[in-house]
């Protein structure tokens, strides 16, 4: 009986040391897996896919860098998913600490582009085939000014462009000219989006959540405020297989490391791990306690 | 009085769709608004040297770490206000020494973005020994919450399907029914309260923001 | 394994974070110090470049909006915060910023939080073209109800009240399970992104 007193009061760094190896080991020898979308991930894939071409797709990299590993990964599948489909972008941040992430996620998908390119009509070029307007305060502004002019609100972007004089802007003047709005984030700015310019322009809103948030987002979706929503990295992994998937449909066989499809494996085996942690813990707790009895 | 002014304003921007009040609103949300919030930086920032300064002044515990805010706050803002955020806009100092540059989006890339999400990934370790230790099934509530987290653990993941093939499916089926119904249920009385908040702060009911007492 | 002496760099910090795992130490400390530091030097920079040149520095000096002088005296009222016998001015710019937020969130939250959700609440015969999505409909409002009635008659649980707010309290803990199982998702994905960073893009293991 000693045995589960002892395994009560075990030193905490020994199940730090196994979450280590549980997710570390399947990191480097991964099992194969594909990912199958769920309705909320397909709904998002399918209105991005569908919607009308003269319409731009809009990312609200709303996240910092504290929570990039689970939502950075949308955000590379819906450049890729947009860029691939020939879709023009508009990607801003209500997160002055979202900025860098921003500009990371737009030069390395570009440059995944650019690099295979061989004509004009294949690059993707900043100011004609997307444009970063950066991030302004308060979101108020910004989540109410873009439904009249956009270049009020972003006078420059984030390169310090005048927006006024970039191509793009000539057809994208308000929320009249955006598909979608994808706001990425870990906090509660996707419902912002949803109470200022869902309600009052009514520019559809997609959602990327962190799985912490993605449970009470829900009844969001059940509305049909959020035209989908993808729930932390399994959200990421699904959007990055429906993207495959388009990619093999235009022909296009390009390896690109898919970092929430990677993840997926350790993903699967912390989950039983902690779910391990959980029985154990309840057993040696229930038999302790008869003891005590 | 301020407040009830311009709240009131606030909320006849939506109501009144006027060409006058739209103007008003279109001002006051990209001028007014905008430069007053880009000042309330100085709140956090200059609370954050103060803190330090004090903790330098008093020897505090801790306190040669103090030196290492306050240097790579004033490094990093002299970096980004004059070196330029990246090399597509560069500002009047050289950010680079021959081929090794440290502009702002460098800095951002690789101090800023490792040091928080190590930070934050420390939460799996705390999270792991917590559900080790403090997650009990010791009566018919916490059962229930346990079996509905442990069929989300595997509905998430490939195995689930692999095991039992409805599974992924079944814990949509609990996120979009009763976790919808709970939220929903939760969210109106939330929604309740923090549009009673608002109206509170408007009327002067609520003065807590003011801070302490109110002289 | 990285040739950027960037990457090593922030493989450095990250293990220094890490080491926090085995207890506190200095490192952890100096890591901490250092992106607290480093944070605040970023939003200066973006307030500025990004706010204050291009909406307040550059009207000005152009001559176009003199008024906004006005406007940036009262944003600098901020600074009466850290003067004590005037501090109370900070109040001015907070009251103008909290009365049109809050002015402009009570319309907009009132028809997107509660009417709309409300609309979704209520079963209409449409909703039955499919009989499952009627029956998850109608499973749906009646847990929305019991949910209610949990909180707020919860201190009078009598007659009809108690088995009630008892189904409330069951969908309640559902909700809540999946949210924890949910929250254990991500935590261990934000581990699982530094462990691709070190292993990935500074060792090189993972392709």
């Amino acid at each position: 009986m000693k045995f589960w007193d002892r395994l009560l009061r075990i030193d905490r760094r020994w199940l730090y040391a196994i979450i280590w190896l549980v997710v570390m080991i399947p990191l480097l020898f991964p099992f194969k897996i594909k990912p199958m979308a769920m309705p909320p991930v397909t709904r998002l894939f399918n209105y991005i896919d569908t919607m009308p071409e003269d319409k731009t797709l809009v990312i609200s990299v709303d996240y910092t860098p504290d929570i990039q590993p689970e939502l950075h990964p949308m955000c590379i599948a819906l450049l890729r998913h947009a860029f691939a489909n020939h879709r023009k972008v508009g990607l801003l941040t209500l997160q002055v600490m979202g900025l860098g992430l921003g500009e990371a996620a737009i030069r390395q998908v570009t440059e995944e582009f650019n690099s295979r390119a061989t004509t004009h009509e294949d690059s993707i070029i900043n100011g004609e085939d997307y444009v970063y307007w950066g991030w302004t305060t308060p979101i108020i502004t910004i989540l109410l000014g873009m439904g009249e002019r956009i270049t009020n609100v972003f006078p420059v972007d984030y390169y310090g462009h005048r927006t006024d004089s970039l191509p793009i802007m000539a057809q994208l003047k308000n929320y009249d000219d955006i598909g979608i709005v994808v706001s990425i984030a870990g906090s509660s700015i996707p419902i912002s989006w949803v109470n200022f310019a869902n309600t009052q322009f009514g520019v559809p809103i997609g959602c990327g959540a962190t799985a912490v948030s993605a449970a009470d987002y829900y009844p969001y979706l059940n509305s049909g405020q959020f035209t989908g929503m993808m729930a932390g990295m399994k959200g990421a992994a699904e959007y990055e297989q429906l993207v495959a998937d388009k990619f093999d449909e235009l022909g296009i066989r390009w390896e690109l490391r898919r970092k929430g499809t990677e993840a997926m494996s350790s993903q699967t085996a912390a989950h039983i791990a902690i779910m391990i942690f959980i029985i154990i813990g309840n057993i040696a707790f229930f038999i302790t306690r008869r003891r005590k009895k | 009085m301020i407040v009830l002014v311009l709240g009131i304003f606030g909320a006849a921007a939506f109501i009144i769709p006027h060409p006058i009040v739209k103007g008003i609103d279109g001002t006051m949300r990209n001028d007014v608004l905008r430069i007053i919030t880009a000042f309330s930086l100085v709140l956090g920032v200059g609370s954050i040297i103060q803190h330090h300064l004090i903790k330098v002044r008093r020897k505090a515990e801790h306190w040669p770490f103090s030196y290492v805010t306050l240097i790579a706050l004033v490094a990093s803002a002299i970096i980004g206000l004059f070196g330029g955020i990246d090399p597509a806009s560069p500002g009047i100092l050289p950010t680079h020494i021959g081929g090794f540059s440290f502009h702002m989006q460098t800095l951002y890339e690789n101090v800023m973005v490792p040091l928080a999400a190590t930070m934050f990934a420390l939460l799996a370790f705390f999270m792991a020994s917590a559900a080790y230790r403090a997650f009990r099934a010791r009566n018919l509530e916490a059962t229930l919450l346990l079996i509905a987290a442990f069929i989300l653990m595997l509905g998430a993941v490939p195995l689930g399907r692999m095991l039992i093939r409805p599974l992924p499916d079944f814990a949509e089926w609990i996120l979009t029914v009763p976790n919808t119904a709970a939220k929903r249920g939760i969210m109106f009385g939330i929604g309740l309260g923090s549009i009673a908040t608002s109206l509170k702060i408007i009327l002067g009911i609520e003065r807590g923001w003011l801070g302490g007492g109110g002289k | 394994m990285s040739a950027d002496p960037w990457t090593w760099i922030a493989a450095i910090l990250t293990l220094a974070v890490f080491s926090f795992l085995y207890k506190e130490n200095p490192f952890y400390r100096f890591a901490e110090h250092l992106f607290v530091g480093v944070a605040n030097g970023y939003a200066i920079t973006f307030y500025w470049h990004r706010v204050l040149v291009p909406s307040l520095i550059n009207p000005v000096a152009s001559g176009e909006k003199l008024w906004l002088i006005a406007v940036a005296v009262i944003g600098a009222l901020y600074f009466t915060r850290f003067i004590p016998k005037i501090s109370w001015l900070v109040r001015i710019p907070i009251a103008v910023m909290l009365g049109y937020f809050s002015g402009a969130y009570i319309p907009r939250a009132i028809d997107a939080q509660i009417l709309q959700q409300l609309r979704a609440t209520i079963v209409t015969r449409s909703m039955f073209g499919n009989w499952q999505f009627g029956l998850w409909a109608v499973i749906i409002a009646l847990g929305v109800i019991a949910t209610i009635t949990y909180f707020f008659f919860s201190a009078e649980q009598k007659g009809i009240l108690k088995p009630v707010s008892r189904i409330g309290i069951i969908f309640i803990m559902v909700g809540f399970g999946a949210s924890f199982g949910y929250t254990v998702m991500a935590r261990i994905s934000l581990f699982i992104g530094r462990l691709q960073f070190l292993l990935g893009d500074w060792l090189g293991l993972i392709h």
